[in-house]
């Protein structure tokens, strides 16, 4: 199907891609890679007036290392990620999330925004124009229906983003910015928690870059996703763990992070106490199985039935904490 | 929306220059086959899940379904048209040919292609980096094996550079 028309802005710089951003506020989205954006507008789904495209802003893309801060711009495309000694050095659970996305061909045309900035997914939205109108149109569409949860009161669509759930387990921030203002966002704010709108950027903001800390030495992080097709599938379920040991090697801390559980990536709580001051071996990982999903309501709204995906949960969840707690994980070639 | 107008954009194919007015939603594949009459590059899912229109961008391969037109100025296009010389096929395809490696022949251009780039950047690669490579592109005659064993052959005679 052919894409339906559009006006193509491509600034060169932040100032002028802002400036746009402002003047077309409400109707311009701003184009990356095009990999999730361009398949969404064939099928109707996105119908913007004007699209900025930012390939051509130079400054958003690269990664850099200063003061302890590794920074990656926003517009840096996924191979560029998985080829990098930075990311690879420091972030195991960024690079396995960035291979993750899909096939080299994907990886070279996707950007790190473009990944973190996509919209939510459905089995019932993510649909050529022809099936959905066979049916009322769904909350997401801007029905008062949801075809997933027969009479569900809101929009159970799915983020199905790979980068997000390490960038939040890793503590990232986001440079948001619109113009004549910048601010820092943690990944995790960047979720409104909302199917309709997952993500909460103003209509005149763009996320120009990530930045992240420098781990400590004793730290190591994993991603682990659950999909069908390695090389093109979003994830069923996927799971980032970052574990810093000890010098006796207990573990210290550890944030665990669940990725298409719900409309944002879920920061496991509470579990310290599984954890902090014992070894690999001592760990429960029985009784961590029955907090994990704790409350995420997984439905039947992707390509694997909900019941199924949240019993992998767990599974997925206690790879990606004993790589992270393996010395060395994710360092070694994949 | 009304039609905007086209834009008069230069594209860098096979080494060759067109100078084309194009409007801004039409994608570089659409501009491939409809207006180039480069029918070599295949149309195939339109959502970049199985690869047959892939095309190299600088060298790298992409989906062509996924990228506008005007955001592919100034970049070098090779589609599968610009590989063989004259009556010559390229020695990837000629190994594709050799080892039974096409059927259907729907996925050969966006396979071929694939493995251009890999072949560029590891003259050498081992079957597990075959299989990661050409992971984008679907198959549904081969079964892959023809297709790992050509690209492993085209590799180890060294006749992939051009």
């Amino acid at each position: 199907m052919r894409l339906p028309h559009f006006d193509l802005r491509q600034p060169s710089t932040v100032e002028e891609a802002l400036s746009l951003m402002e003047e077309f506020r409400g109707s311009a989205l701003a184009l990356a890679g095009g990999t999730d954006l361009i398949p969404l507008m064939r099928y109707r789904l996105e119908v913007p007036s004007t699209l900025v495209s930012l390939q051509k802003v130079d400054c958003l893309k690269g990664i850099s290392l200063q003061d302890g801060r590794v920074f990656i711009g926003a517009m840096t495309p996924l191979a560029d990620l998985v080829s990098s000694s930075i990311i690879s050095d420091n972030f195991p659970a960024l690079l396995q999330a960035a291979r993750a996305v899909g096939a080299p061909p994907i990886l070279n045309l996707a950007t790190v925004g473009g990944n973190i900035c996509q919209n939510s997914r459905c089995l019932y939205y993510n649909q050529s124009r022809t099936w959905r109108l066979e049916r009322p149109a769904c909350f997401k569409a801007g029905g008062n229906v949801c075809h997933a949860v027969p009479k569900g009161n809101k929009c159970f669509s799915v983020y199905s983003g790979d980068l997000a759930p390490a960038l939040v387990a890793l503590d990232a921030v986001a440079a948001v910015e619109k113009r004549g203002r910048s601010r820092s966002v943690s990944i995790e704010e960047l979720f409104s928690g909302n199917g309709l709108h997952p993500i909460a950027l103003g209509k005149e903001e763009l996320v120009t870059g990530v930045a992240i800390l420098l781990p400590e030495k004793s730290s190591n992080s994993s991603y682990m996703k659950m999909r069908a097709r390695p090389s093109i599938d979003y994830p069923l379920v996927s799971a980032a763990a970052c574990a810093t040991r000890g010098g006796n090697g207990k573990i210290e801390k550890i944030r665990l992070v669940l990725g298409a559980v719900g409309p944002s990536p879920v920061v496991v709580g509470d579990v310290g106490r599984f954890f902090e001051g014992k070894t690999l071996d001592e760990v429960d990982f029985d009784a961590l199985s029955e907090i994990i999903g704790k409350g995420a309501r997984m439905v039947d709204n992707l390509t694997f039935p909900g019941s199924y995906r949240k019993a992998m949960l767990s599974v997925i969840a206690e790879k990606a904490v004993r790589a992270a707690l393996r010395p060395g994980a994710g360092k070694e070639k994949q | 929306m009304n039609k905007p107008a086209k834009r008069l954009i230069s594209l860098k194919i096979n080494g060759m220059e067109y100078e084309m007015a194009v409007r801004p939603n039409r994608t570089l594949l659409e501009v491939l086959r409809e207006d180039l009459m480069l029918t070599g590059t295949k149309e195939g899912c339109d959502d970049g899940s199985c690869g047959s229109c892939t095309v190299l961008l600088d060298g790298s391969p992409v989906r062509s379904c996924l990228l506008l037109a005007v955001e592919a100025e100034n970049r070098e296009v090779t589609t599968i048209e610009g590989l063989a010389e004259d009556e010559k096929l390229h020695p990837i395809q000629q190994a594709f040919v050799d080892h039974g490696a096409i059927q259907c022949g729907y996925c050969s251009p966006g396979m071929i292609l694939t493995a251009k780039a890999l072949l560029d950047e590891n003259p050498e690669p081992s079957e597990q980096d075959i299989l990661h490579a050409i992971s984008g592109n679907l198959c549904r005659c081969t079964g892959y094996n023809k297709i790992v064993t050509a690209i492993k052959a085209a590799g180890r005679n060294g006749k992939e550079g051009d």
